[in-house]
This record gives C-alpha cells, sequence and structure tokens, in this order.
C-alpha cells in the first residue's frame, strides 16, 4: 500500500489500510518469495483460489525485496466524487478581520506621540474605530512596517484587535478559509472575505483515516495512546488541512500569509481530536460535550498554514453526538426562523434529525452506521468511478437496468444503488416487507442463488459485464445491514415526531442534508421508508451544508452568532432513554414501515403490485 | 399420558416459538401443565427447541430482528406460564449467567436476544441492563454465585470497559470461578485475546454455544473436586 502510494497508483481501501475491509486486494506477478506471510486477517479475505494465484491484501503484505504487482481492476479507486457540493445561502459578508488604509501624519518634535497611540488616534478619526488594542506581536515589528512604505498602512483588525500592519494599502487583498472537517473527506474553501465569495475549493481524505475508520475507533485509538495519540490524530487532520490550503493558495496565486481567519466545522468528536481536547468522556453515556460553545484559537497553538496571528474558530455544537456539522445544517436551511414544521434529515455514519420550527426544535442522533457507504456489504464501495449509483428492475419482466458512475463497467454499488436496489426488489417481489429474499423465486429466476454461507444473494450484474470478472450481488446479510441502517433512521424520525405530538402530514420540507444524500433516489429511499411518507415534492436535497455553514461562519459574524443561537436553543434528545425506542426500531426494520397507517401512498403502490394484504 | 400426546404439545410449544405466536405458547403451556407434564421438560423439549430453530434461521439471516422480537415474546409467554411451576434449584443447576451491557453503552438489542436465547437454553439469566458499573457485573457474579459474566457493547471506546472488569476479576483471583463471555458490534476475536476473556461470541446464538462450553467446563471442574473429596 505504502510502495503504491508513493509510485501514485490509487489502491482502493475503506478501511484506511487496517486489513479489515478487503477491498485492497492485488496478485503479486514476481517476487512473492521476498514478502511477508500471510496473515490471519488476508486469510479471513481471501478465497482459495485467490490464494493460489498469489492474491493478497496490499495494505497486509510487505515489500522486502522488488516485485511486480498487477492491481485489479476493483481495487483500483478510480475518480471519486467530491460530495463538497452543498446548498448556496447568499449571505452577506460581514467578517471578523477588516482591513483600513491609513496615511499617518510622520512623527517630529512637535508630535511625539508613540507609534502605537499615532495608529489608534488615525483609526479613531478616519474610520471611527474605538477601543482597538494592539497585539504583543505585531506591536514587536510595529516601527518597521510603519515606515516601510513612508507611513503608508494598512491595518488588519480582528474583533478589536489590531494583528498586524501591512506596507502600502493592501484592503483589496483579505482572505480567509473555510474547513468542513469531515471523519472520511476534508473539504476546504479559500474565501474572499471583502466579497465573500469563493476564490478556490479542495477535498482530501482525511489523512486521520488510517489511525481509525470511524470517530469511535479514532477516539480509542486517543484514550489507549494518551496524550501522544492525540497529538498523533491533531497533527494528521492539520497536515490534510495545510495542504488543502496551500492548495487553494497556489490556484488563486494567493499567499498563505494573506489567510487572516479560519473557521472549521465538524462533527463534535473531530473538533475534539482537531482541537485536543480529551475526547474520552464524551464517548460515554450520556455522551457530554467537552466544550459546547464556539470558540477561538491561534493558528500557531494548532500548526496551521497562514497569517501568524490569524484566528481559528470552531463553530458551536449541540452535544456529544451532534456536532457543529449538524448546527450549520440547520443554520443553511434557518429553521429557526421557520414559521412551518420542517424535518432535517443529515445522513451519514452517525445521522442526525432535527424536527421543529421557531418555537421549538428537538434535534436527535441515530447510530445508522456505515451500511449506507459500502461498508459491510459484499459488493459496497464508495461513489466513484464503475459504481452502479442507480438500479430499475422491470416489474413484468423482472430485468434489470443499472447506470454506473462515469458509465464505466460495474466494480460495485455505492449508496444510492444499494437503495435502489432495495426499493426495487421488494416491488418486484424478490423481497418481502421484512427484508427477506424470497427463495421460492429461485426456480423462476436465475438470479437467485445461495452462496456457501448458507443464505441467498441476487444477482444485479453478472461476471460477463462486470469490470471485477465476478457477480456483482447483494445478499440477505447485506439487506440486513441495510435494515439496521434504515431502520436506525427512521426510528429517530418517528420518535421525534412522536414526542413533539406531530405526525408526518405537519412536514411542509424535508431536506436531506449529507454528502451521500445528494445522490440517492427520493422516490427509493421513501419506497424502503427510510424517512416518513411525506409527498415526494417536499423533499429537499440540500447536499453537504457543513462546508455552505463553515463559509457562512467565516464571511459573517453575524452567522457566527445565529450558530450560538442556534446551539443554545436546539434541544438535544437523547433516543437512547425513550422507552419506545426498542418497539419503534423493530417497527421500522420492515420495509417501509410495519404501520401501514403511516403510508398510505405505499400501502396502495404494494397492495397493487401484491406485495402486502 | 401417550408419549403422542406428550410429543404433540412439546411440537406445538417449539412452533410457536417459531412463528413467534403467543397465543399458541400460552395454550400449548396450559395444556402441559393440565397434563401433568414436568414444566422443566416442557421447557427444554418444547420452547428452547422452537428457539434452537429460531436461532438457526437468524444465523442463515432468513430471520431478522422483527422474527425474534416474536419469538421472545412468544418463548416469554410460555415461561410466565411454566417458570413458577419449576423449582429453583433446577434452573439453577444449569448454570447462572450475569448479563449486561458495559459501563458507557446504552445499546442494548442484542444483549437483550442473548438473554432470550439463554433463557431459551434453560440457564438462569441475571439482566443487570445497560450502562453498568464495572463493580456491579462482580459485585452481582459472587452474590449470585454464577459462572459466567456475559458483556456486551455496540462503541468502541466502551471496549476498555470490558477490560476494566477482566482485569478487577484477575485481580480479586476470580478467574477461575467466574468465567466471562463477550459480544457486540465493537467486539472481535482478537479483543478477546488482548484482555484474556474466555470466549467471543460474534452473534447471539454463538454466545449460546460459548456459555454452555464455559459452563460445562466449570461444572465439571466442580463435580471431579467433589469425587476427589469424596476419595479421601
Amino acid at each position: 500500500m505504502e510502495a503504491a502510494k508513493t509510485l501514485g497508483v490509487d489502491i482502493s481501501s475503506i478501511c484506511g489500510g487496517k486489513g479489515t475491509c478487503g477491498k485492497c486486494k492485488v496478485r503479486i506477478q514476481k517476487g512473492e518469495e521476498g514478502l511477508n506471510p500471510l496473515t490471519d486477517k488476508e486469510q479471513k479475505f481471501l478465497s482459495e483460489e485467490e490464494l493460489n494465484a498469489n492474491v493478497r491484501l496490499a495494505c497486509r503484505a510487505q515489500l522486502t525485496v522488488p516485485a511486480i504487482i498487477f492491481v485489479p481492476e476493483r481495487s483500483r479507486v478510480g475518480k471519486q466524487r467530491l460530495q463538497t457540493e452543498g446548498l448556496e445561502v447568499p449571505v452577506t459578508p460581514n467578517p471578523l478581520v477588516r482591513k483600513h488604509h491609513l496615511i499617518l501624519p510622520k512623527p517630529n518634535l512637535q508630535d511625539v506621540r508613540s507609534d502605537e497611540d499615532r495608529l489608534l488616534d488615525a483609526l479613531r478619526e478616519k474610520h471611527d474605530l474605538a477601543g482597538l488594542e494592539i497585539d504583543y506581536e505585531a506591536a514587536k515589528t510595529l516601527p518597521i512596517d510603519l515606515r516601510k512604505k513612508n507611513w503608508d498602512v494598512t491595518a488588519i483588525i480582528w474583533k478589536n484587535k489590531i494583528i498586524s500592519i501591512e506596507p502600502g494599502d493592501t484592503t483589496d487583498r483579505c482572505f480567509g478559509f473555510a474547513v468542513d472537517i469531515g471523519s472520511t473527506k476534508l473539504a476546504g474553501f479559500l474565501m474572499d472575505l471583502n466579497t465573500g465569495n469563493v476564490v478556490s475549493v479542495t477535498a482530501k481524505m482525511n489523512p486521520q483515516i488510517p489511525l481509525g475508520e470511524d470517530i469511535l475507533t479514532r477516539i480509542t485509538y486517543a484514550m489507549m495512546q494518551g496524550p501522544k495519540g492525540q497529538d498523533d490524530l491533531q497533527k494528521k487532520v492539520v497536515s490534510g488541512i495545510n495542504e488543502m490550503i496551500d492548495e487553494c493558495c497556489k490556484k488563486a496565486d494567493v499567499k498563505t500569509e494573506e489567510i487572516y481567519e479560519l473557521n472549521f466545522v465538524g462533527n463534535t468528536a473531530m473538533q475534539m481530536l482537531f482541537l485536543k481536547l480529551w475526547p474520552q468522556h464524551t464517548a460515554f453515556s450520556p455522551y457530554p460535550p467537552v466544550i459546547r460553545r464556539g470558540i477561538d484559537v491561534d493558528v500557531t497553538k494548532l500548526g496551521l498554514l497562514s497569517h501568524p496571528r490569524a484566528n481559528a474558530h470552531c463553530v458551536p455544537v449541540i452535544g456529544g453526538f451532534v456536532g457543529a456539522d449538524s448546527v450549520a445544517d440547520l443554520m443553511a436551511v434557518d429553521m429557526l426562523e421557520s414559521e412551518e414544521i420542517v424535518m432535517d434529515i443529515d445522513i451519514g455514519t452517525n445521522t442526525e434529525i432535527a424536527l421543529g420550527n421557531k418555537d421549538l426544535t428537538m434535534i436527535v442522533s441515530c447510530a445508522s452506521g456505515p451500511a449506507f457507504e459500502g461498508m459491510e456489504i459484499k459488493h459496497g464501495m464508495r461513489a466513484a468511478t464503475g459504481a452502479i449509483e442507480k438500479i430499475g428492475i422491470d416489474i413484468d419482466s423482472l430485468e434489470i437496468n443499472y447506470r454506473t458512475i462515469d458509465d464505466a463497467s460495474p466494480v460495485g454499488i455505492c449508496g444510492s444503488g444499494l437503495v435502489d436496489v432495495l426499493a426495487e426488489m421488494l416491488k418486484a417481489g424478490f423481497m418481502d416487507t421484512k427484508g427477506k429474499i424470497n427463495n421460492d423465486l429461485t426456480d423462476q429466476t436465475d438470479r437467485l442463488r445461495k452462496t456457501h454461507e448458507g443464505w441467498y444473494e441476487f444477482i444485479i450484474a453478472s461476471k460477463g459485464e462486470t469490470a471485477t470478472g465476478d457477480d456483482i450481488t447483494i445478499t440477505q446479510a447485506d439487506i440486513r445491514e441495510l435494515q439496521k441502517a434504515k431502520a436506525a433512521i427512521r426510528t429517530g424520525a418517528e420518535i421525534l415526531l412522536r414526542r413533539m405530538n406531530l405526525t408526518k402530514d405537519d412536514i411542509t420540507t424535508l431536506y436531506v442534508a449529507g454528502a451521500f444524500g445528494n445522490y440517492i433516489d427520493p422516490e427509493s429511499a421513501r419506497t424502503i421508508g427510510m424517512y416518513p411518507e411525506v409527498p415526494i415534492e417536499r423533499i429537499k436535497f440540500v447536499g453537504n451544508t457543513a462546508g455552505t455553514g463553515s463559509r457562512m461562519c467565516l464571511i459573517s459574524k453575524d452567522m457566527r452568532e445565529y450558530a450560538e443561537e442556534i446551539s443554545a436553543r436546539v434541544h438535544y434528545y437523547e433516543l437512547a432513554s425513550d422507552v419506545d425506542f426498542q418497539n419503534e426500531y423493530v417497527q421500522a426494520m420492515f420495509l417501509p414501515h410495519r404501520d401501514l397507517s403511516k403510508q398510505p401512498i405505499l400501502t396502495e403502490i404494494l397492495r397493487r403490485l401484491g406485495r402486502i394484504k | 399420558m401417550s408419549e403422542s400426546r406428550k410429543e404433540s404439545i412439546f411440537k406445538r410449544l417449539a412452533e410457536a416459538v417459531v412463528i413467534g405466536d403467543t397465543k399458541m405458547a400460552e395454550e400449548a403451556a396450559r395444556e402441559a401443565l393440565a397434563e401433568g407434564i414436568q414444566p422443566y421438560e416442557a421447557v427444554i423439549n418444547g420452547l428452547a427447541e422452537g428457539m434452537k430453530v429460531v436461532s438457526d434461521k437468524y444465523e442463515t439471516k432468513e430471520y431478522f430482528l422483527p422474527d425474534m422480537l416474536l419469538s421472545s415474546d412468544a418463548m416469554y409467554a410460555g415461561l410466565n406460564i411454566l417458570t413458577p411451576h419449576i423449582p429453583k434449584s433446577e434452573t439453577e443447576a444449569k448454570g447462572k449467567i450475569i448479563l449486561g451491557v458495559v459501563e458507557g453503552d446504552v445499546h442494548d438489542i442484542g444483549k437483550n436476544i442473548v438473554k432470550v436465547m439463554l433463557t431459551a437454553a434453560g440457564y438462569s439469566v441475571v439482566d443487570l441492563g445497560r450502562d453498568v458499573p464495572t463493580s456491579e457485573f462482580i459485585e452481582k457474579a459472587k452474590n449470585e454465585g454464577a459462572q459466567v459474566i456475559a458483556m456486551s457493547t455496540l462503541m468502541t471506546p466502551t471496549l476498555m470497559s470490558m477490560k476494566t472488569v477482566e482485569d478487577k476479576l484477575k485481580e480479586e483471583g476470580l478467574k477461575d470461578k467466574v468465567k466471562t463471555v463477550i459480544g457486540g458490534g465493537a467486539v472481535n476475536e482478537d479483543w478477546r485475546a488482548k484482555i484474556g476473556s474466555d470466549a467471543y461470541g460474534k452473534d447471539a446464538s454463538e454466545a449460546v454455544d460459548k456459555v454452555k462450553m464455559l459452563i460445562d467446563t466449570i461444572l465439571s471442574a466442580v463435580e471431579v473436586m467433589k469425587k476427589e473429596k469424596k476419595k479421601e
């Protein structure tokens, strides 16, 4: 894996090289004798046939001698969707950083004011700014900076502090950097703070992944390793952020020193790891966050690439499992100002659901797991080239149509395809409402067969048409994982509705957020009962709003205040403490839901197709 | 009463559990009592047999949580009628298990399924619920004279709570008397080996197999000890 990285060959890995996903299979063509012996983890993932063909997991096999290695199609990454797009919300720029151009009177025997007074007086007289003070670090070189261009200067002020003096008029160059710290992906936006416009954008995989595939394993890493582990995690994410800053600046011909403020949005755990807050107690029930409010930190303390006296702001969180990303969601859809009842579902490994309006908003967190991201699914993969993203089954002929990303030969199935396949199998009768594959149909179709594990699987693309040379299937075990994920989400939505004495009909808009949310078919998701049955036209996809919220809070202090208000006003509700949780969860396991009265539209459709009585 | 009559009642008890029919389980249980069948026998040859079928179906993913809960409802319905007539010594003789979700975690659906299966297998189960403090596992095991502590967690950070229980048992020199079995979403064989727990069950049915293995080991060791004592 390391060698491939050095050579620029991208090998697929979901687990980040921990030997737990089995996606990085490579064939050793020459030099197999120089490799370490087969590990236990590899034995788990490799078939007899693969073992004989010298297939290894790239993350486990260690090279000691030169070797020739073949990376099969299925193990190649391909072009991955950045999934940084999110709802655009127009915000008038009102940043905390301001630049003011001044021409100061030179000191003489009649005017012996200090350099500091001279500057402060001019700022008061010309720009009506009072109560300012100068940063100690900026004061150190103040006399030099003032005199460099003969007292023609630009003062850079953050809140009420003069953080730097630049020679000449640089007011048109004032930049900020907004970051969305996702547990899988980082997204960075270089912003012009004068106009509020995006200057350049980039995204990259979170370099923390090798230390833990999800937030919980990363927290565990920190707990086990102590401060050194925290340090590792913090340095990794900062290195990723710095690479993005560097890249964005180069693209736009901006110097990193021209970035005076940075804004960060991530879930509570990601922000804790970024700020090196001790994460253990937040990971234990009842999951209290360390700090809830937004926080400002000197960039030097975090090691960020920017102006040395830039400020790094982390947006407030709501709870241990409801982070700044949720605050960003609610800000983007403006929930606290809404007259009407709206629901916002941010789908991810952890799914947050908010319900309410300007009078009352409640939010829950559901452990939905990574199944919709392709984890723990036999042929699951992320949304990249060759992923089956759309599937349809003809009800009469039972023929299957699918579409892949970039129209490449199919490699696996990504989240939106998984949602489709469940919905289509249900409608076509390949699966019942309990999620059981209908094995009575084995004599009518050659798409169903029994696996060696003892359960059934459904063939979506047969080996002749795939890039991997293997059938692409969905197994009964996969369906069970997906059911758990969708039931977790639906349970959160149902319990919220019940606790707020509302019904699905009260929801005027259902916002679906999250990177994956943008690509799912709203109808398919509704068919499997991922969310309450609302008319399709009420469903709106808002994409990755964490990036949106981060940009909004960067360019406007009003938005930063709004974020504080959201954090303070939204009520967190703990699902685990709800007496109905287990009962609701089990009902939500059914596709779409056990309680038919909750879904008149779907009941009608499924009844017509003969899927329910 | 004829053997075939008895067999038919057992069959109905089992069937009720498999299809998750609470009413049928109750009726068959009452009939068993009325016919003078030993209630313990009705549990083992009836309800537990049904649960075995359910467990197999669960393993091949044919059955899932909704089915499991219907089946367990039926099983408990039958048990509620039969257990009051079973002398306590009979269930306790088979073995006693302390069960719970470890400190810091509140996800207990999996644990509840394990409880059903252990109960069906005829063991006496003390369910401590969720977010159970470390000391409570150990105190309860001592007070109740349990052979096994069964712990679960879904979350990775709370794996540490399992280690704490394990370390405490070692510290107090209880490892000979009390064995541990662990399971749950975050747990795997590597973790079991790392903390020195006695067994890992990848799912509910495997957990029951492992408990049986552990209890058999302990009880046979006790038997050997008793025999040794007699010889003296």
